[in-house]
């Protein structure tokens, strides 16, 4: 179990190699947890003030003002849409979707300064509770820009590349 | 169809199910109903392919189903657009996997037949051996293939009479209306499609997109944190102060006029007239000063084309049937020809926000509709479709009631009974 690492003292590409993977490993879990949970207020506070949060309409290398997603949020947007699951009406995930997801292949691509690009791999498992009580199964690929924030880190893009990103989906009203 | 599926839906009577007042549920879950449907609504009728604009250049396709059967919207060399079975003639293999892509001709995986973009049977590997005739072997393609302002039907029996007809003068002026919002009078479905794939009766998809009385209700959560949008006059200001209408178009094409209930122009857009200067000129240009207003109020049409073909604001929708319990719903942004970039990334953001899986809308419909289909599956019951009943009135040959009324459901199911009867 990793203890999350000291980043107040410098950039993060000052850091050990072993306390940066350490402690971005530790951001993605928590971060996939409080999703998993729905709590929403904590994993809006993950954010940094510049959102990009995206899930294309396929892999992720289109122009996002030609082309439709099934999600491409702002701060503005990502701050509606957290809002409106939490007016507890959103019928589409009322009751919450109970999930649990596994976050693995975790790769650092990029350090630069205070920022560091992170690309790992989640299996999603999202019991339906809406409607149907469907398990539904969730793959996919995430790409991170996370950033150093008050001595933690934070997240400033989040893509996530379903497996299934070209074909019909069902509800997806919770945190990918 | 199998023989068997054929004979039930030659011979299934359902107009005991339907009746002025109400709608019996079995016709959402009932697997027979849904087979008749196939083949009396999607094979004998007139229904949405695509748009002529999704396949610009020449050996352009796209991938459609017309009820399950897998079909191609084609260019052709000589410019046409046309509607092939996506199944080689020889051993019934799909010839093409995927959504779209560019071809300069349609070869079989399993043994290389090769047609041409319109379909004809080019190339046969060792045509020795080859006995039956090439002209025989063309890709099928539905008996009625016509367009309207680049929208793209088809009749795969070709018994449906033209059209025209099927359109009738509500549905072409609801197309006309779509695309005379464009400067150059053409849409450019250009933006890709979304799938929204939902456990529930494409019939429920149908209604809940052309319902005017829930989304006070069922999307309280938008209007509760994203305020001051257009429906809040046109729709939620409660029954008595709301002026918008629906209509009752004949034909199975109804419609949610919301621009009666609009407070002011452009609120479709969420723009004044100075945010999108050139686009309000441009529009007055082509189409003369009162017209320009009229759509600039109007914005575009909130309306079903029957069967399959939601024109839902900035959104175009097809409703694609899978079984009696699965559907897909697919939507694209209304994007329009002869606009700047800028106008046409809002109708995107537009669309993105409402519409498809993760939609500030579409899911809790979604929700919905798999609730009906759960609560319908068993021995089932009626569902009442009364409201309004009492307060709605002719104009012309349109039935139009309150925008809350359910005038439009009436509308659909008459025309449905109408259609599936033996």
């Amino acid at each position: 179990m990793s203890s999350v690492a000291d980043l107040t003292a410098g950039p993060l590409d000052t850091l050990d190699p072993p306390a940066l993977d350490a402690a971005v490993a530790a951001f993605l879990y928590r971060e996939a947890r409080l999703a998993d949970e729905s709590r929403y207020e904590e994993w809006l506070a993950l954010w940094t003030d510049d959102v990009h949060y995206w899930v294309p309409s396929g892999t992720a290398d289109y122009d996002r003002d030609r082309r439709i997603s099934f999600i491409n949020d702002n701060r503005n947007r990502l701050t509606t849409r957290i809002r409106q699951l939490q007016t507890g009406v959103r019928y589409a995930q009322t009751p919450a979707s109970t999930m649990r997801r596994v976050v693995s292949n975790i790769e650092l691509l990029a350090v630069t300064g205070d920022e560091v690009e992170v690309g790992s791999n989640f299996v999603l498992y999202e019991l339906s509770l809406q409607a149907t009580n469907e398990l539904r199964i969730w793959a996919g690929r995430s790409t991170h820009l996370l950033r150093r924030r008050e001595g933690q880190l934070a997240m400033a893009s989040k893509v996530v590349e379903l497996v299934n990103a070209s074909q019909p989906l069902p509800n997806l009203a919770f945190l990918l | 169809m199998n023989p068997g599926l054929r004979a039930v839906a030659a011979s299934l009577d359902i107009s005991d199910r339907i009746t002025p007042e109400k709608v019996h549920g079995s016709l959402y879950t009932d697997p027979e109903v849904f087979e008749a449907e196939l083949h009396r609504i999607f094979h004998l009728g007139w229904s949405f392919v695509g748009h002529e604009s999704e396949v610009p250049g020449v050996g352009d396709w796209v991938s459609r189903r017309i009820g399950r059967d897998p079909v191609l919207l084609v260019r052709t060399r000589e410019g046409e657009v046309t509607v092939l079975a996506n199944r080689c003639s020889h051993r019934g293999v799909q010839l093409c996997a995927g959504n779209s892509g560019t071809t300069g001709s349609f070869s079989c995986m399993f043994h290389g037949w090769t047609y041409s973009l319109a379909g004809e049977l080019r190339g046969v590997p060792q045509p020795v051996g080859q006995h039956t005739d090439a002209a025989a072997l063309s890709l099928s393609r539905p008996g009625g293939v016509d367009s309207y302002r680049g929208f793209v039907f088809a009749n795969p029996s070709g018994t449906a009479g033209s059209l025209h007809d099927h359109l009738g003068t509500g549905g072409r002026e609801l197309i006309d209306w779509a695309a005379d919002l464009s400067p150059v009078g053409e849409l450019d479905l250009s933006a890709g499609w979304l799938g929204q794939r939902s456990p529930s009766n494409w019939k429920m998809w149908a209604e809940s997109d052309n319902d005017g009385y829930h989304l006070g209700r069922l999307h309280a959560s938008l209007w509760r944190v994203a305020p001051g949008t257009q429906y809040e006059s046109a729709v939620l200001a409660g029954e008595e102060r709301v002026v918008s209408t629906c209509r009752d178009r004949g034909n199975g094409h109804i419609e949610l006029e919301f621009w009666k209930g609009y407070d002011k122009e452009l609120a479709w857009l969420g723009a004044g007239r100075e945010k999108v200067a050139d686009y309000v000129d441009a529009l007055v240009a082509a189409r003369g000063l009162e017209r320009a207003e009229e759509l600039l109020w109007r914005g575009p049409p909130h309306a079903l084309i029957f069967p399959n073909l939601f024109l839902g604001e900035m959104n175009l929708a097809i409703i694609e049937p899978v079984s009696a319990g699965e559907t897909v719903h697919h939507h694209t942004p209304l994007l329009l020809a002869g606009v700047s970039p800028a106008f046409n990334t809002r109708i995107l953001r537009q669309s993105e926000a409402a519409m498809g899986p993760a939609g500030f809308l579409l899911p809790d419909d979604a929700t919905a509709s798999e609730r009906m289909q759960v609560a319908f599956s068993g021995t089932g019951g009626w569902m009442d479709l009364s409201r309004g009943l009492g307060r709605e009135v002719l104009e012309g040959t349109d039935r139009v009631g309150h925008v809350s009324d359910e005038t439009v459901n009436r509308g659909f199911w008459r025309h449905y009974g109408a259609v599936m009867a033996p």
